[in-house]
């Protein structure tokens, strides 16, 4: 059953469509991997769907309700949580007070809060760096503490925007390995990925996106065999 | 081992120890000292720790910063003024009343200026302050303008027909704005171990990433305001009462929103005791200044002759330079401790418990 469903969803910014009647839907449970070259619209269709960017066309039906429109905190409080492309710790504040802002998304009580808040640093293996400040992390553990601080906030569905971005293959490895126990957990996942490999790996459906439009559609190995999307990548002249 | 254990006991339960003691301290204080002058210093310092310690808040732990707090504490200061004078009714009362003007009044400059974020929400707030401090100006009905309130009695406090005081001295005006310093540090406690501290706080270092994890921008920052509001309206009728006399110059002005920013940022923002540090430094610095006592001790140590050039030009404009010497104190405090005088001790207590360990 989708639990996801973009209709014909525009953003324009000026005259330039980012995003240009794009319509799919993600099945629950499911991992959906967003691929695309630079500047495809990826990150965009992320910000429309959480409320960043109110959609300039179509519609975001989440769970049975529609939610463009609706301001990213009361997305989050629906069960749509999401990552940054680029990291956005609370520098000032610890690793568990990070999880536990949060997990109050659920709860007005810190200790409860705080129950959860450890819960989910251990999925993500973090525990061992409680205490010490967001800021100070290598950027491997701060995407894990991103990570940590969306599941607390116990999404239906998680958007995750490039995790494996600057990591080494050891710490990738790493992620994936969060993502497919995120998935055995229920979560549904919309992964935007770089890395092919591993895109290929963990998606269940993957849809391209290029210049804003949707290119294809389908699972990884229909993907890979896709001359349009061969083409997209590696230019004209090698397709 | 076990002695060690103790001894730890022993270090962690002393400055639980040095508070009570101190708080003992400040209660007996107008029973042992009789100097009005030393009552009156303290009771500066009391309203600057519950403005600072009300900015803080919303400064400090929202890290939205308002330099246009003159603006709440004048409305708390001329609701307060403008009731007893006009209207009869006690300041124990009118002070109320101001919280409530202060409140909703920056309930709408809320909803306004936090759509705006960093140097342009700085802007805005300045902009705001400066429009009450112009509506006060041209209000005459309500203000009396540029001439100010000056209130020509404050009635005496009764229960049951017993006057407990009169305000003829200055104890009454240290124990209410003592009462009221608990009260805010008890506050800010409160916010800073619970729900709106740590949602405060994400506000402060991300507001995007905040606004993805469910927090409301505009209902929390609101929160925030009106809680600073609130404390900064209630320094302002305390100052009002006591002095007696309030323009617009004075109680709305950008000096004074300054002064409230830099009572939090030189004591340390965002802790507690931060602003407690810096209205217990600046307040006195100012006044040594103000009354030349520095000027003065200067030259009363030999340092300086009192007949030298020097000597003469110091006894002259010192005491016209506070603010000139308060502007070189904020840089040296932002570049070399920026996080203010308590971060930068408790950074230096870290280093040495490191250094024994």
């Amino acid at each position: 059953m989708a639990i996801l469903e973009i209709n014909k969803v525009s953003k324009f910014f000026g005259g330039l469509a980012a995003n240009l009647d794009v319509s799919f839907s993600v099945d629950s449970s499911d991992i959906l991997g967003l691929i695309g070259p630079n500047g495809a619209g990826k990150t965009t269709l992320f910000n429309c769907m959480t409320g960043y960017y109110p959609p300039s066309r179509g519609e975001v039906v989440f769970d049975g309700r529609r939610i463009n429109g609706l301001r990213p905190d009361a997305v989050c409080r629906l069960g749509m949580a999401r990552t940054w492309q680029k990291v956005r710790p609370l520098a000032k504040m610890s690793v568990l007070d990070n999880v536990m802002v949060g997990a109050l998304c659920r709860t007005n009580s810190l200790a409860r809060a705080r129950e959860t808040a450890l819960e989910q640093i251990k999925v993500v293996r973090l525990d061992h760096r409680l205490g010490a400040k967001a800021g100070s992390l290598p950027i491997g553990e701060r995407k894990k503490l991103e990570v940590a601080r969306v599941l607390a906030t116990r999404p239906k569905m998680l958007l995750l925007d490039e995790v494996m971005g600057g990591l080494n293959p050891a710490e990738s490895e790493e992620i994936i390995g969060l993502i497919l126990d995120i998935k055995k957990l229920g979560v549904t996942q919309m992964v935007i990925e770089h890395n092919m490999k591993a895109i290929m790996r963990i998606s269940d459906r993957i849809v391209v996106l290029n210049s804003g439009e949707k290119l294809a559609e389908g699972a990884p190995e229909e993907i890979v065999a896709d001359p349009a999307v061969v083409q997209a990548y590696l230019g004209e002249s090698n397709a | 081992m076990k002695r060690s254990i103790g001894n730890l006991r022993g270090i962690a339960a002393l400055p639980v120890l040095l508070r009570i003691v101190a708080a003992v301290l400040l209660f007996l204080l107008p029973l042992i000292v009789t100097s009005t002058y030393a009552l009156h210093i303290m009771i500066l310092i009391f309203i600057s720790i519950i403005m600072g310690s009300g900015w803080n808040i919303l400064g400090g732990y929202a890290g939205q910063y308002s330099v246009g707090h003159a603006a709440y504490f004048g409305m708390g200061a001329y609701t307060t003024l403008a009731l007893l004078q006009y209207r009869h009714i006690a300041p124990w009362y009118g002070a109320w009343a101001g919280v409530i003007v202060a409140v909703l009044v920056g309930l709408v400059i809320g909803s306004i200026c936090f759509r705006l974020r960093g140097p342009y929400f700085v802007l805005a707030s300045i902009a705001v302050a400066e429009i009450v401090r112009v509506s006060a100006l041209n209000l005459k009905d309500l203000t009396n303008g540029a001439e100010g309130i000056l209130i020509t009695e404050v009635p005496p406090l009764a229960i049951g027909g017993t006057v407990i005081t009169d305000f003829t001295s200055k104890v009454p005006f240290y124990y209410a704005g003592l009462a009221i310093v608990l009260a805010i540090i008890l506050s800010t406690r409160l916010v800073q171990h619970s729900k709106l501290g740590y949602y405060f706080q994400a506000i402060r270092e991300d507001q995007d990433a905040a606004h993805s994890l469910g927090i409301n921008l505009s209902l929390y920052k609101n929160v925030a305001l009106a809680i600073s509001a609130a404390f900064t309206s209630l320094a302002g009728s305390l100052y009002g009462v006591y002095v007696g006399f309030i323009e617009p110059g004075t109680v709305l002005a950008l000096d004074l929103s300054v002064q409230i920013v830099m009572l939090a940022i030189i004591g340390g923002i965002g802790t507690v005791w931060g602003p407690v540090i810096g209205a217990a430094l600046l307040v006195p610095f100012s006044e040594a200044l103000r009354s030349n006592a520095i000027a003065q001790a200067l030259i009363d140590s030999g340092l300086v002759g009192e007949t030298s050039r020097v000597g003469s030009f110091l006894k002259e404009q010192l005491s016209h330079a506070h603010v000139l010497i308060y502007g070189l104190l904020l840089v040296v405090v932002i570049l070399f401790l920026p996080d203010g005088v308590l971060g930068f001790v408790r950074k230096l207590a870290a280093k040495r418990t490191k250094g024994a360990a």
